[in-house]
């Protein structure tokens, strides 16, 4: 008879939300009772929206109890545990019972992540235990060529899951015909999109699967070095890489003669970014790791000709890495089975913004958007108007409600103007100014802008100008075009991704909501009510009940008013910081 | 390369051929297609970030940067379609809104005829009045007088004002002292003349507009006659402005200046008078109207018909016609105006003896148009001001005269159109004043009474009259409805100031030359200017604390109780200093860069505009903190070359990119100064920088003034760059590579670059000098020539000794020696540069490798050569090809702390470079790993160096030569007997010439040498070391380093010299002469002896009984000051001649200055000569050099090499610098510049 076993989600997001504490209250009473159950770390489970997670699998079956405090850890101890009656109100999933939120699986499809929130990542037994390694097995014991392996994963139909999309067997092949001495494999871990975190995700979740992807790369290109460019800000990554790592090196999956296969070397460490952005893009990535300032250059010659060190270089992103082995162990027909004639497989998103069920989802391609957000994400929060999404992040492009029925493939996303991206899905509802949302994006490109391109340097500073012009009502007739304009003209003259696309929220935005920037600058009017300086507070006289609050509370005394008379507010006084508003218990302050 | 590997490209529709590996930029450029460019300098890697090389290419993306574009075949490339000059011009558009920096300076911008004053204060302070006044009369052509009375608009714009002191640049009193010292000059600057056009122009008036249009258009070729209608000439500026301000002589003089380049006046005609536009038409191509404003108004109120009240400009007038002026003895004048014309009549009024004169103004004193100066100068002369005042009615007495003034008190409303606050009548606030004069300095209108009669015979259109009754022009042109007729100054704008009528003057005669030569009418181009204004406006606290604070010079003026008369009241700076010093005011507000700034450059050519995307910009402050090297960030455009230089090519790392994004700047490396840095001081980021981001710090105002360039070879060390001085008459401003024979890509180091300042020291030594009672006496020529010969003649012949210095020329060497053989009949003859350091040097030529193979080399050896300071150009060849093609280098260095280490693969640091390298031959015959395939086809001599060499302590070598330890010495030797391409390069800095010897045999002993990028490069200190040897400048050998010996080389001596026989020859070498005293008498031709010795008692003994000592230097040395004679010497751009470099490559240079020395080195030489022989028919270099040529032996070409087995080190170097003043002196300004 198999063991009590209980899983705490011990990902970034788990422990911000207070995992460590329950799993440290679960030790403490497990010890306390000396009772006979198996209390593990797991990474993410996917569920953000319900974190802190708990699982707890014993013979009856599984539950995944959700939004566990340390209150609640003693009460699922006491009566689960304990006494084996599951403490139902708190399970989120279980395999024995519907629950409300099964929606969120429902549709899902785990591959890339079919070991988070299930192993113990910090335990290469149970990777191994999982089929982990067998594919890089399989290829040594079975004597699988270089091309036979490529041909797989080029049979697969996988693509660039950092967002590019370039099948990523055909970049091996480029890698694997280049003659060198000596030839690099690359993890570019860098993930910096706002909102994005299925790198993460993985990473902290399965990292071996990531090291077997990178190993299994190594032995078809025939690499002998390998770098995991991974971001400084991921140090529970880093520190879980290098913990796998260690425990590969000590089972022989890295190091010389690598499962006694002569000739057979490969080695790996990780690299801690900076944390730039544009260190995303390949060349820049590579001059990073060389310690050169993070700058991209002119392709080609693209990395596989010369990358690292000016050797044939391959670089992929953590996502496609953690999807390889599970292709090779399980064939190409695993994974193609899955998604749209060009796009194949799942595709991992960290669905957020104004969504009930935000978290790490993987779908097969061809779902709808629609489907995510309304099945999977459980709809807009307080059931407010959905009004856009906004995908791949900075250098991606909202879709709007009406095109909701886009489904998730590479063209058919980038039809809209969006772009698949590397799978960060931010959801925005009514109360969300596009122009504004475009103005976040773009600030956050114009300061990771490595400042080597003119249109990238000073061209998106001033779109961000511009754009921060007409958020604050000094948007001037001519400013579309000028932002348009400046956009095509960045999108043309830059070298990396980064300039590429970093005015694709905008352009989409104005595709899409072009009216929104009217309104601000024709009638200095935020539609979605956001904007500040556009924003008019006033007192509803037949609300108001002279209670005084507002005025008192107003931080530049612009409300007069006897107590018991109806208050008005001074709009030339009026700093519009909301106070009043956010005060007033009679709903009596308007805003427009 | 091979035709087949071709590539076809499509360019700009055209089939063109590309060479594989490629840019579009490279392939365009040999196509003729200029592709503007930023950030592409052909010295570096390919980097893109300026974009403004796009082109579009069929089937890519987006735009391509052709800078690292490699082309494809097939490729279609559109590189000027309106899509590339459009995304070309948003690029600039978006760099300029950046730059934060002025083109050109406000006092130059404001200055109606945009007289380029930064640049005349330039040469002004450096003495060069002609030229100043040469470029002033290029935009103004009477600055003598604009001096004395330009309402300098200049002044109130220029920047000093921002700082505490508040007065501008004295820039109008330095231009009355640049002309002042022009005009008194004999050397008086002239204006080119073209070739007659044959085409004859007309102009109306000799006033300020047609004495400027004649002096703009008769240079062209055009005949110019003016035509006025008054006795004189100058028009307002003899009748209008009084005498005290502007002499009529001064007029005179500036009106000559123009007559003189041909033009003709014709006084006393009057157009529609007695003079036709009938027969104008006839006579002349084309007419220019500058016929001035010259009606004058009156007061405007009742009763301004009285006697004694007159219009200002007719009281002026009328005296200068007359001779007369009026006698206001004791009256009450008042004026009524307050512009300058008012003060010109209320100062004249005190002049003509008035006791109380009035000015009477509506306004208040800062509301008066006239000059600060004019009203303070006029308040010192007692003349008293009403304002706020304005006449209201004149009062009459019975006789219709003048009697009292009705005024009324004003005060100020509302800012009228003109800005000026509008005043405004007080009611009842009427009084009166008694005067016996009353003046109306209110105005004056245009007077066109010519207009019928131009219009009667013209043909091809209408001159018309604008509704202000002045004359109506095209106003960019200054073309008038007659096609062939054009105006200019008053008679055009109105009353107006004499600047603005010579900036007419230039358009309408700039619209005239276009017209008489058939070319369409256009107005100038406009430039791009970038301007601060366009950023912020600019305040006090811009400047304040940034700028040194300095007093403006004064203008000495005549006393005011001196001033009852018409004597010029201004008296200009008396002095120089006095001028120097106000130049040394001017903040130089516009760049340096603007006549080379590809960024301008390009924003005029596709019309950037900086305000298109105005929005944040970047300030910074200067940085100043390098004596050499100044970084204006806020001029920077992040193209990164000079960071890319700084790495790719000198290897030194010094600047970097901080920052990201927008933020982003260039700084020095660790972020301090850069002379806490690697920096290597060698300017070449300001070479490649493309704006004025990073400039020469100079000592001296640089400008910018358009400069002349000159080609020269650098006479520092011996690698032989050629270089370009640029300069104006001979005052070098700076100095550039050139893409010479050896400096292919134009690098140069630090030494030429910033080593010239030398040439334009005023301490330089010009006229022969004698030593009589211990100081020196200035002496003709001849008189230095004879005592010489006297000197030379008075003791035995072995008694004299003659020293040539490294960086003479090839044919002065040779003129020293045979004045050694010839005249003094010695042999005596060597140059200090090498004395006593033993013979090995001499064939340090032999089979170095050229300097290009560097980059074809596996592996590269430094041995003794600290090239990143000396022979830095070939640091340069040494680190771009680790850099580029990745060739390692490793070092071998007896220096503690070799500044060569950031940028070697590897170092070996040891205690004796001799010993090393025996210790490495030692042990590689030992093994028996010499090449004994090489060694027996081309040595000889290698059994018996073989023999005395394994008969030597082998672990003695090796602990002498400082090594770690045996094993590592051992793989060294077996690495580098390896290695297939091997350089080692040495210098004779560091290296004794039985270590060249040695390192010769090591070369030998590998097989190393005769091939290509294997072997040996020998560097020498000095430029010109190798002419020693090869002119014979050595007691053993001849030109062409023949030995004495040779009866027969003796023999060609005596029949080309022309001598009965020739010396003998001294078997003591010359240390031991010197040593022993026995030389007596010291010739001695470039070389600092004394200065440069290491140890100087030593060296200071030869000299201590020397019974005489003739130097021949620039400057005063401390071996000059020991002489008893010294010639001055002349620098190479001043004479002619060659110098041979470490490689053997000969160069010529020609003489490009007219040298502040009256005999060139090598005439002085022959002088001497001919003291001695009467055939001497030498006469110039080309001679020289024939007789050179014609004494040389024929090349030995056996390819034979000769083992050399040496006995012990002999490294006793005695001098510093190379001997040479002109080094040791930029040595230690170097030092003390970063030491300060």
């Amino acid at each position: 008879m198999e063991k009590t076993k209980v899983l705490v989600g011990l990902a970034s997001c788990g422990i911000s939300a207070g995992a460590n504490k329950v799993y440290n209250k679960l030790i403490a009473l497990k010890q306390a009772d000396k009772l006979d159950i198996e209390i593990t770390k797991t990474g993410c489970i996917g569920m953000c929206y319900r974190e802190p997670l708990v699982e707890i699998i014993d013979q009856s079956g599984s539950y995944l109890y959700g939004e566990i405090n340390e209150e609640k850890a003693v009460e699922i101890y006491d009566k689960h545990l304990k006494q084996g009656e599951p403490v139902k109100d708190y399970v989120v999933k279980s395999d024995l019972f519907e629950t409300k939120d099964d929606t969120f699986w429902d549709g899902q499809v785990k591959i890339a992540l079919r070991h988070c929130g299930v192993i113990d990542p910090e335990n290469i037994d149970e990777y191994e235990s999982h089929d982990g390694y067998k594919g890089i097995k399989n290829i040594v014991a079975e004597n699988v060529g270089q091309e036979q392996v490529i041909q797989t994963v080029l049979d697969s139909g996988i693509r660039g899951r950092g967002g590019g999309g370039f099948p990523t067997g055909l970049k091996w092949r480029f890698a694997y015909k280049n003659k060198s001495d000596k030839k690099y494999i690359i993890c570019n871990a860098d993930e910096g999109d706002p909102g994005a975190f299925m790198d993460r995700s993985l990473l902290e979740g399965d990292p071996h699967a990531v090291i077997e992807g990178l190993i299994i790369g190594a032995y078809a290109i025939g690499a002998s070095e390998g770098v995991i460019y991974c971001r400084a800000e991921y140090p529970l990554a880093i520190k879980r890489l290098n913990i796998a790592l260690d425990q590969a090196r000590e089972k022989g999956y890295l190091g010389k003669n690598i499962l006694g296969r002569k000739h057979f070397n490969f080695d790996l460490y990780v690299k801690e970014g900076a944390g730039a952005f544009v260190c995303g893009e390949e060349t820049a990535l590579i001059a990073s790791v060389e310690g050169q300032r993070g700058m991209p250059r002119k392709r080609p010659p693209f990395p596989a000709e010369a990358g690292l060190w000016g050797k044939p270089s391959n670089i992929n992103n953590v996502e496609t890495f953690a999807n390889i082995p599970y292709i090779i162990l399980n064939g190409a027909e695993s994974f193609s089975k899955y998604g749209t004639e060009k796009s194949k497989g799942t595709k991992v998103f960290a669905l957020t913004g104004k969504i009930k069920h935000g978290g790490a989802v993987e779908v097969p391609m061809g779902i709808s958007i629609h489907d995510i957000i309304f099945k999977l994400g459980g709809g807009i929060i307080d059931d407010k108007k959905f009004k856009a999404v906004q995908l791949g992040g900075p250098s991606g492009g909202c879709i709007p409600e009406y095109l909701a029925d886009t489904i998730v493939d590479y063209d058919s996303v980038n039809a809209t103007g969006a772009i698949m991206g590397s799978g960060g899905m931010v959801v925005m509802d009514e109360t969300t100014c596009m122009v504004d949302m475009a103005r976040f994006f773009l600030d956050f490109t114009r300061k990771e802008s490595c400042g080597k391109c003119t249109f990238c340097r000073v061209g998106t500073k001033r779109m961000l100008e511009i754009l921060t012009r007409i958020t604050e009502g000094e948007g001037e007739e001519g400013d579309i075009e000028k932002l348009e304009e400046l956009a095509y003209q960045i999108k043309d003259n830059s070298l990396c991704g980064l300039g590429q696309t970093a005015p694709n929220p905008v352009l989409t935005t104005i595709k899409y909501f072009r009216h929104e920037y009217e309104a601000h600058i024709k009638d200095k009017k935020c539609p979605a009510l956001n904007c500040k300086k556009l924003l008019t507070y006033t007192i509803d006289p037949e609300k108001c009940t002279g209670c005084t609050v507002c005025a008192k509370n107003c931080p530049a005394n612009a409300i007069d008013g006897e107590r018991k008379q109806v208050h008005f507010i001074r709009q030339d006084a009026c700093i519009k910081c909301g106070m009043c508003y956010t005060k007033c218990k009679f709903d009596a302050i308007v805003l427009s | 390369m091979k035709k087949s590997n071709q590539l076809n490209i499509i360019l700009n529709g055209e089939n063109v051929k590309g060479n594989p590996g490629e840019t579009i930029l490279e392939l365009a450029k040999r196509h003729g297609i200029e592709i503007p460019t930023l950030c592409n300098d052909p010295r570096l890697k390919p980097f893109s970030s300026c974009f403004v090389c796009v082109v579009e290419v069929e089937g890519m993306k987006g735009m391509q940067p052709s800078c690292s574009t490699k082309i494809q075949e097939g490729m279609k490339i559109e590189t000027e379609n309106e899509k590339v000059k459009k995304a070309r011009k948003t690029a600039l558009d978006l760099l300029v809104s950046n730059h934060y920096a002025d083109c050109e300076a406000p006092c130059k911008q404001t200055c109606p005829a945009g007289v380029d004053v930064q640049g005349y204060i330039s040469l002004i302070e450096k003495g060069l009045y002609n030229e100043a006044i040469g470029l002033i009369k290029q935009t103004n052509p009477l600055p003598a007088i604009c001096g004395r009375v330009c309402v300098r608009p200049c002044e109130l714009a220029c920047r000093r004002n921002y700082l505490d002191e508040g007065a501008a640049v004295g820039i109008d009193y330095l231009k009355r002292f640049a002309a002042d010292k022009d005009l008194l000059s004999e050397t008086r600057y002239v204006p080119k003349i073209e070739p007659s056009t044959g085409k004859k122009v007309a102009i109306i008036g000799a006033g300020p507009g047609g004495l400027s249009s004649g002096y703009f258009l008769q240079p062209k070729g055009h005949q110019c006659d003016i035509f006025e209608a008054s006795p004189n000439p100058g028009g307002w500026l003899r009748y209008g402005i009084p005498e005290y301000r502007l002499p009529n002589d001064i007029l005179d003089q500036e009106v000559a200046a123009v007559t003189e380049l041909g033009v003709n006046i014709f006084y006393n005609k009057k157009l529609g008078d007695n003079l036709s536009y009938k027969e104008l038409k006839k006579k002349y191509d084309s007419v220019i109207l500058t016929i001035g404003s010259q009606r004058g108004t009156l007061i405007g109120c009742e009763g301004d018909d009285a006697e004694n009240v007159f219009s200002g400009i007719d009281f002026l007038r009328n005296m200068e016609m007359t001779g007369q002026k009026y006698d206001f003895t004791g009256k009450t004048v008042a004026v009524v105006g307050g512009g300058n014309t008012a003060m010109d009549c209320c100062r004249t009024s005190v002049r003509c003896g008035a006791e109380k004169v009035y000015v009477i103004y509506r306004r208040t004193e800062k509301e008066m148009p006239a000059n600060p100066i004019e009203i303070h100068e006029s308040k010192i002369e007692g003349v008293e001001y009403m304002f706020l005042t304005n006449p209201l009615k004149i009062n009459k007495d019975k006789e219709g005269k003048l009697k009292t003034m009705t005024c009324i008190k004003m005060e100020l409303g509302e800012p009228d159109s003109s800005g000026r606050r509008r005043p405004i009548p007080i009611e009842g606030s009427e009084f009166e004043i008694e005067l016996d004069f009353a003046l109306a300095a209110i105005g004056q209108k245009t007077e066109v009474s010519f207009l019928n009669d131009i219009n009667k015979f013209s043909d091809n259109g209408k001159l018309e009259v604008n509704r202000w009754g002045d004359i109506a022009t095209d106003e960019n042109t200054l073309q008038t409805g007659i096609q062939s007729v054009f105006a200019a100054g008053d008679g055009v704008t109105g009353p107006a100031t004499i600047i603005e009528a010579i900036a007419q003057a230039k358009i309408a005669s700039r619209s005239c030359h276009q017209y008489l030569s058939g070319l369409p009418i256009e107005p100038e181009q406009k430039e791009f200017i970038s301007r601060k204004d366009n950023f912020k406006e600019l305040s006090s606290d811009d400047f304040l604390g940034r700028y040194q604070e300095q007093m403006r010079e004064e203008m000495p003026v005549l006393a005011a109780d001196k001033r009852k008369n018409f004597e010029e009241v201004e008296l200009g700076y008396q002095d120089k200093e006095v001028a120097e010093h106000e130049t040394a005011r001017c903040m130089e507000c516009g760049c340096t860069e603007i006549f080379t700034c590809d960024l301008k450059k390009y924003c005029t050519q596709y019309h950037a505009d900086q305000k298109r995307f105005k929005g944040d910009f970047q300030e910074y402050p200067i940085d100043f903190s390098h004596p050499f090297i100044e970084i204006d960030n806020n001029k920077c455009i992040l193209c990164a070359r000079c960071v890319r230089i700084c790495n790719e090519v000198v290897g030194a790392n010094a600047l970097g990119l901080v920052n990201r994004g927008f933020d982003t700047y260039v700084a020095p490396s660790m972020g301090g100064s850069l002379t806490e840095t690697n920096c290597e001081s060698c300017g070449l980021c300001i070479s490649t920088c493309p704006t004025g981001a990073i400039t020469e710090n100079t000592s001296f105002k640089p400008g910018p003034v358009q400069l002349d360039t000159v080609n020269t070879i650098c006479n520092y060390c011996s690698v032989g760059c050629e270089l370009e001085y640029h300069h104006k008459s001979a005052f070098v401003w700076k100095v550039t590579g050139k893409e010479g024979l050896i400096n292919k890509d134009g690098n140069i180091c630090r030494y030429p670059k910033f080593g010239y300042t030398i040439m334009n020291d005023s301490q330089r030594i010009t006229q022969p000098l004698l030593k009589v009672d211990d100081d020196f006496k200035a002496i003709s020529w001849e008189k230095a020539f004879e005592v010489i010969a006297d000197e030379i003649k008075g003791a035995e012949p072995d008694e004299n000794g003659f020293f040539a210095g490294a960086r003479l020329s090839n044919e002065e060497m040779y003129l020293i020696q045979k004045l050694a053989r010839v005249g003094a009949k010695t042999n005596n003859i060597t140059s200090f540069h090498y004395v006593g350091q033993g013979r090995g040097y001499e064939s340090n030529y032999k089979a170095n490798v050229p300097f290009e193979d560097i980059k074809k080399a596996s592996k590269t050896y430094l041995l003794g050569a600290e090239i990143n300071k000396d022979n830095a150009v070939v640091g340069f060849m040494v680190n771009n090809a680790r850099e580029i093609e990745n060739i390692p280098v490793e070092l071998i260095t007896n220096i503690e702390e070799s500044a060569l280490e950031h940028k070697v693969d590897q170092i070996f640091k040891i205690k004796s470079y001799y010993h090393f390298i025996k210790a490495i031959n030692y042990y590689l015959i030992y093994k028996g790993l010499q090449n004994s395939l090489f060694i027996k086809d081309r040595c000889e001599g290698f059994e018996e160096y073989k023999t005395e060499l394994l008969a030597e302590d082998y672990q003695k070598l090796i602990s002498a030569s400082g090594m770690c330890c045996q094993e590592h010495l051992e793989e060294f030797a077996e690495n580098y007997n390896k290695e297939m391409n091997a350089i080692i390069i040495f210098s004779e800095k560091y290296i004794s010439a039985n270590v060249s010897k040695e390192l010769f045999n090591l070369a030998m002993i590998t097989g190393k040498l005769g091939k290509t990028a294997s072997g040996l490069i020998s560097l020498k200190e000095k430029n010109n070391a190798q002419g020693l040897f090869d002119m014979g400048i050595s007691s053993k050998n001849g030109v062409g380093y023949t030995d004495l010996t040779d009866k027969k080389f003796v023999k060609r001596l005596i029949k080309k010299w022309n001598i009965k026989e020739f010396p003998e020859i001294n078997d003591t070498c010359t240390k031991e002469l010197l040593n022993e005293g026995l030389i007596k008498k010291f010739y001695i031709f470039g070389e600092d002896p004394i200065g440069c010795a290491i140890d100087k008692a030593k060296i200071q003994k030869w000299f201590a009984d020397a019974e005489f000592m003739m130097v021949q230097d620039y400057f005063m040395t401390e071996t000059t000051k020991q002489a008893d004679l010294i010639l001055p010497a002349t620098f190479p751009v001043e004479t002619s001649g060659s110098f041979t470099n470490a490689q053997k490559n000969i160069q010529q240079f020609e003489k490009q200055f007219k040298g502040k020395i009256e005999q060139e080195n090598y005439a002085q030489l022959l002088a001497i000569i001919r003291n001695f022989s009467n055939n001497e028919n030498l006469k110039n270099v080309d001679d020289i050099r024939k007789e050179i040529f014609e004494l040389l032996p024929k090349k030995n070409t056996s390819g034979q090499y000769a083992f050399n087995y040496t006995r012990k080190d002999n490294w006793n170097k005695l001098f510093k610098h190379g001997c040479d003043f002109v080094v040791k002196k930029f040595d230690e300004d170097f030092d003390k510049a970063f030491n300060q």
